[in-house]
C-alpha cells in the first residue's frame, strides 16, 4: 500500500512537515533484555539470538527475535521490547522457520521451457542476468527507450531496502509501473480529502477509550496484536462495537454486534449525525474553529437524509442507530477503526468520508484514545536511497509511464507505442491477487519475457520464464515500520542465505553489474555495496529525530525496536490539518478537483442483478496474508483445502449441505469448492477467503472483475478495487 | 501441600488463531503433521446467537491418566510435585496404546521416531520459572496455568462442547466460557 511513488512523496512531505516538532526519543535506557546478538556474549556457546522485522503487508508488522543454533533457526518469537508485538506472533509469525526451511523453497534461478508447462531448468546467477540484461537492452536498441518493460511489484515485503527493485529499474531509463495499490485506496482518499492524509492514533491507545467501534475490521485475524488492546479494554469497562456484514471472529467478541447491508456504512453514518445534529450532541466549537464547510454539511444531512431512511438503507433498526449516535457523540474519548474491506466498494471513499465526519463533529479527532483510525503514514520518512541514481545520461523520454495494477492485465493488453514487451515481478503475485486472472495471463502471454523473483512456485511463477530465488527476512538486512503501529524494527542477517538465494537489493546489484558489462554506462545502479552500508542510508535527521536513534547499527545494538516519539502517536492533535485550508474539510473542493461531490454524502451501492443475486465477499483469512503462508505445511495441517462458507437457509434453497461441492458462478467463470454452513454469514451472501493453498487450484480473485471503487487517484494515483461488490450465482456441483 | 496444575483456557478471550498450537510446535520442532496442543472450533451457537468460537487444549494432565494405565512399558509418570503427566519417550516402544486410551486422543505418533509424543506442559520450563509455551506466545493471553490445589477460579467449567466427559479421567484443564454480546442481525 505504500508502495507507489505518490504516496512515498506524501509520506517524505508529512515527515517533513512534523520533523520541526519533534523532539528527541529516550533510547539509551532502553533494556535490552539480554537479547543483543553476536557471539560475545558467551563466547562458547553456538547459541544466537537476532533481531527481525516481519516485512508482511500487515497493520502489525511484528518485532522478531530469532534463536540461531549453529547456523540454522531453531525458534522465532516476537520481541519483548516492541511493547506492540509483546514478545508474541500471530499464527502465521509463527510459522518462519518452516518458511525458511520449507521444502518448497525456490532455490536456484530457474527457466522454464514454455509458460506453465512446469519444465524448469536450473541455471546460474549469471545466465539469468545474462538472458535479462540481453533483453532488456535489445529493447532498449529496438524501441529506442525502456518503456516495454514493465514493473509489477508490490506489498510482499515491505523492507525498505525492497524498493532497490524500483531503484534498479530507474537505472535503465523510463519503464512502465503498475500504479496504484489493491488495499487502501478510496478510503485514503476520502482521510486525505477531509484531513490532508490519512494518519492513525497509535492502537496501543485502544486502551484510552471509553467506546469502540470496529467499522468493518476483522483484527482478530488480521491484526492479532491491536485485538489483545481491544480485548484488554473491553474488560476494563470500554463497550465494544463491531459494525459488519459478517459476524466476524471480531464481531463474535463484540459487547454489541450490528449487522449490516453491504455498502451501506455510509448511510448508517448519516443517520447517525443526522441524530446527533438533531439532539445538538455534536461539539459547536470544535466545528467553528477547526473546521470548514460544516453549515453546508448541515445543510445536506437536514435535507437528504433521516434515521428511518438509514433503518431502512442499512437493515439497523432506528433505536439501534439512535442509541450508538448517543453513546458514541456522549463517550469520549470514543474510537472509530474502519477495516479496508469496508471501502473496497464502488461509493467506499464516501463512506469513508461519513464515518470521518461522524467522528470531527463529535471532536473525536486529535484526541488520545480516540480517532478516526484507518492507516497512517508518518513513520516511513525514510531515504529510499536505493531508488536515487537516475536514468543513465542520454536517456529519451521524460517519466516512467503508469498502467493501473488494480486492472493490470487490460491495461498492458492495451498499452501501444511502444507496446509491453517484458515484465519483472517481485513481492506479489498478480496470477493470483488481481481481478480478472485470465485476462492477466493473456497479458502475460504477450510478453517476450516474464522474470519474476519469488521464495515459492506460485502461481505467477508458474507462468513466468525466469526466476530468481529470493531470501527470506532472516537471510538479509533490513529496516521496517508499519502503517499502523508506531514503531520501527532492525532488520538483522540471521542466517546466510539457503542455496542460491538473494534479496532484491542484491539482484539489483548483480544486474546493474551485469548490463554494464554488456553495455557500460546502461544501468547507474551500483554493482556491489554492503547491505548494511545500504541499509544505513535510509536514516535522515527526520527518522534519527521522530525515533530518537542514530543509526541502524545502534538501533540493533539497543533491542531491535524502538517507538516514535508521542508528538506523533495522537493523529492531528494539534488540530493543524493537511488540507487546503489548514482545517477538516466538511466541504472539500480537492474533492470536486477528483470529480466528487465535495460533501459527504451517500452514495448508492452497486446492485446484484437478477442473474447473479448473491453477493460473494473475499476477505482475508486467518492463516494466510494475500497468497502468503497458507500454503506452509504447518498451517496446511489445519486447513488443507479453500471453502464457500453461506448461511444455511441459503445451502437449503439449493439443497446444498456441509461440505457439499458448490459452483460459484459469475460471467467470468466459475470455481468448485466445498460449503461450509454457517449462520455467521448472512443469508444473501457467501463469502471466499483469499490464499494460496498448496496443491489446489484457487485464487479468490477468479470472478472478481476489475471493477473500480469510487476513490484513489488523489493519494495512490489510481482508484481501488470494489473486491467486495461481486454478484455470483451457486449451484450444487 | 503438591501443587495441582492445570490449564486454564479463557475461550472468552480465545480468537481460536492456532499461534498456540503453532508456537508449541515450532518450538519443539514438531514434525508438521503433529500437533501437542489443538484448536477445535466450537458449535456456533454456544452462548445462543451464532458466534465464531474455538477452543485449544493440550494434554490435560489428568489426576487419572488413562494413558498411564494403557501403557505396558511404564513410561508415562505423573510428577508428585505438580501431578504434570510426563511421557518418557526413550521407555516408548510406539505401540500407541495411550493414544487409543486417552478420551482426548491427545497421544500422537511420531511417524519419523516411531514413538508416541504429547505436551508436557513444558515441565523443564516451568522448573526454571519459566511459562509454557503456548501460555506465554497466546497472542490474547487466554491461556494461563493455575495451580488447582491453591486457587479454585470462579466461573470455570471443566466441560465444552467437543471435549470428553471429565468423569473418565478427571482432567485438570478449565474453560472460561464466553459471555454472550449482544447482536441485531438482519432478518
Amino acid at each position: 500500500m505504500l508502495a507507489d511513488n505518490v504516496s512515498r512523496r506524501t509520506f517524505l512531505k508529512g515527515s517533513a512537515a512534523l520533523s520541526t516538532l519533534l523532539g528527541l526519543g529516550a533510547i539509551g535506557s532502553k533494556a535490552t533484555n539480554g537479547l543483543v546478538p553476536t557471539a560475545a556474549a558467551k563466547s562458547n556457546s553456538q547459541k544466537q539470538q537476532f533481531f527481525n522485522a516481519c516485512p508482511r503487508n500487515c497493520y502489525d508488522t511484528c518485532s522478531i527475535v530469532t534463536t540461531v543454533e549453529d547456523g540454522r533457526i531453531t525458534f522465532v518469537t516476537g520481541n519483548e521490547n516492541n511493547h506492540y508485538t509483546k514478545g508474541r506472533l500471530c499464527v502465521k509469525g509463527n510459522t518462519y522457520p518452516r518458511i525458511v526451511y520449507s521444502p518448497d523453497r525456490i532455490k536456484y534461478p530457474m527457466r522454464q521451457k514454455g509458460r506453465g508447462s512446469g519444465n524448469w531448468e536450473r541455471i546460474s546467477w549469471d545466465e539469468a542476468y545474462t538472458i535479462i540484461a540481453k533483453k532488456m537492452l535489445d529493447i532498449k536498441k529496438e524501441y529506442g527507450n525502456t518503456l516495454p518493460i514493465c514493473l509489477n511489484k508490490y506489498s510482499g515485503n515491505f523492507n525498505i531496502l525492497n524498493y532497490a527493485t524500483e531503484g534498479m529499474l530507474s537505472s535503465i531509463g523510463f519503464t512502465t509501473r503498475a500504479q496504484g495499490t489493491p488495499c487502501d485506496p478510496a478510503g485514503s482518499d476520502a482521510q486525505a480529502f477531509d484531513m490532508g492524509t490519512a494518519y492513525n492514533n497509535d492502537p496501543e491507545q485502544f486502551m484510552d477509550a471509553e467506546y469502540i467501534i470496529l467499522w468493518g475490521a476483522n483484527p482478530a485475524w488480521t491484526s492479532a496484536h491491536s485485538m489483545y488492546f481491544i480485548e484488554q479494554a473491553k474488560e476494563k469497562g470500554t463497550k465494544l462495537v463491531v459494525i459488519d456484514p459478517l459476524i466476524t471472529q471480531t464481531a463474535s467478541k463484540a459487547d454489541e454486534y450490528i449487522q449490516i447491508k453491504p455498502s451501506t456504512d455510509g448511510a448508517l453514518a448519516l443517520g447517525m449525525i443526522r441524530y446527533i445534529m438533531d439532539q445538538h450532541l455534536y461539539d459547536e466549537e470544535w466545528v467553528n474553529n477547526h473546521a470548514i464547510g460544516f453549515h453546508e454539511f448541515v445543510s445536506y444531512v437536514k435535507k437528504n437524509i433521516t434515521v428511518e431512511w438509514a433503518a431502512e438503507k442499512t437493515g439497523v433498526p432506528k433505536p439501534v442507530i439512535e442509541r450508538i449516535a448517543r453513546e458514541y457523540a456522549t463517550s469520549k474519548p470514543a474510537n472509530i477503526w474502519i477495516g479496508f474491506g469496508m471501502q473496497r466498494h464502488t461509493n467506499g471513499g464516501s463512506m469513508v468520508r461519513a464515518i470521518d465526519a461522524l467522528a470531527a463533529l463529535t471532536s473525536n479527532i486529535g484526541k488520545k484514545g480516540g480517532g478516526v483510525n484507518y492507516i497512517g503514514g508518518e513513520t516511513w520518512g525514510f531515504n529510499y536511497h536505493t531508488m536515487s541514481f537516475g536514468a543513465p545520461e542520454g536517456t529519451e523520454g521524460e517519466a516512467d509511464r503508469y498502467v493501473n495494477m488494480n486492472n493490470f492485465g487490460a491495461q498492458v493488453l492495451d498499452a501501444q507505442d511502444p507496446p509491453i514487451k517484458m515484465m519483472w515481478i517481485a513481492c506479489r503475485n498478480p496470477i493470483a491477487q488481481d481481478p480478472e486472472p485470465n485476462v492477466v495471463k493473456k497479458a502475460f502471454d504477450q510478453m517476450d519475457l516474464i522474470v519474476t523473483a519469488d521464495l515459492y512456485m506460485n502461481q505467477t511463477v508458474e507462468y513466468s520464464d525466469i526466476v530468481l530465488p529470493v531470501t527470506t527476512p532472516f537471510e538479509t538486512v533490513g529496516i521496517n515500520v508499519s502503517y499502523w503501529h508506531y514503531w520501527m524494527n532492525a532488520n538483522e542477517q540471521a542466517i546466510k542465505p539457503l542455496y542460491e538465494t538473494k534479496s532484491d537489493l542484491e539482484i539489483a546489484m548483480g544486474l546493474s553489474k551485469k548490463l554494464n558489462e554488456l553495455e557500460a554506462g546502461s544501468c547507474t545502479f551500483p554493482v556491489s555495496g554492503n547491505l548494511v552500508e545500504w541499509v544505513e542510508k535510509e536514516f535522515n535527521d527526520d527518522i534519527r529525530k521522530l525515533f530518537g536513534v542514530k543509526s541502524w547499527d545502534e538501533l540493533r545494538k539497543n533491542g531491535g525496536t524502538v517507538k516514535a516519539s508521542e508528538k506523533v502517536t495522537v493523529a492531528w492533535e494539534d488540530l493543524k490539518f493537511r488540507t487546503p485550508s489548514g482545517k477538516y474539510e466538511f466541504f472539500s473542493k480537492k474533492a470536486v478537483e477528483y470529480g466528487h461531490h465535495p460533501l459527504p454524502v451517500f452514495i448508492e451501492e452497486y446492485k446484484a442483478n437478477n442473474e447473479y443475486p448473491i453477493r460473494c465477499i473475499s476477505p482475508h483469512w486467518k492463516l494466510g496474508i494475500h497468497s502468503q503462508f497458507q500454503h506452509i505445511d504447518w498451517l496446511g495441517a489445519i486447513q488443507d483445502h479453500p471453502f464457500v462458507e453461506m448461511h444455511p437457509d441459503l445451502a437449503k434453497k439449493y439443497s446444498i449441505r456441509e461440505n457439499d461441492m458448490v459452483n460459484v458462478r459469475n460471467e467470468a467463470g466459475y470455481l468448485t469448492l466445498p460449503a461450509k454452513l454457517t449462520k455467521t454469514v448472512p443469508v444473501d451472501t457467501v463469502v471466499m477467503y483469499e490464499g494460496w493453498w498448496k496443491d489446489v487450484h484457487y485464487t479468490e480473485n477468479f470472478n472478481v472483475k476489475a471493477l473500480p471503487s469510487d476513490m484513489g487517484d488523489y493519494s495512490k494515483g489510481q482508484r481501488g478495487i470494489a473486491f467486495h461488490d461481486n454478484f455470483v450465482k451457486i449451484e450444487k456441483a | 501441600m503438591a501443587k495441582k496444575l492445570g490449564f486454564l483456557v479463557n475461550i472468552e478471550r480465545c480468537i481460536g488463531c492456532h499461534a498456540c498450537e503453532i508456537s508449541c510446535k515450532s518450538f519443539y520442532q514438531l514434525e508438521p503433521s503433529m500437533r501437542r496442543r489443538t484448536v477445535r472450533e466450537l458449535p456456533e451457537d454456544l452462548v445462543g446467537s451464532p458466534v465464531r468460537a474455538f477452543v485449544s487444549t493440550a494434554c490435560n494432565h489428568c489426576d487419572e491418566p488413562a494413558c498411564q494405565k494403557a501403557c505396558p512399558v511404564g513410561a508415562y509418570t505423573k510428577r508428585d510435585e505438580d501431578g504434570i503427566v510426563v511421557h518418557n519417550q526413550e521407555l516408548c516402544i510406539g505401540c500407541q496404546m495411550c493414544g487409543k486410551a486417552c478420551p482426548y486422543g491427545v497421544p500422537q505418533y511420531n511417524p519419523v521416531k516411531k514413538k508416541m509424543d504429547k505436551c508436557s506442559m513444558c515441565y523443564d520450563r516451568l522448573d526454571v520459572g519459566e511459562s509454557p509455551i503456548c501460555v506465554s506466545k497466546c497472542p490474547m493471553e487466554a491461556i494461563e496455568i493455575v495451580d488447582y490445589n491453591e486457587v479454585q477460579p470462579s466461573g470455570t467449567v471443566s466441560l465444552v462442547p467437543t471435549f470428553a466427559d471429565p468423569s473418565i479421567t478427571h482432567p485438570t484443564t478449565q474453560f472460561i466460557l464466553p459471555k454472550p454480546g449482544k447482536q441485531f442481525r438482519r432478518a
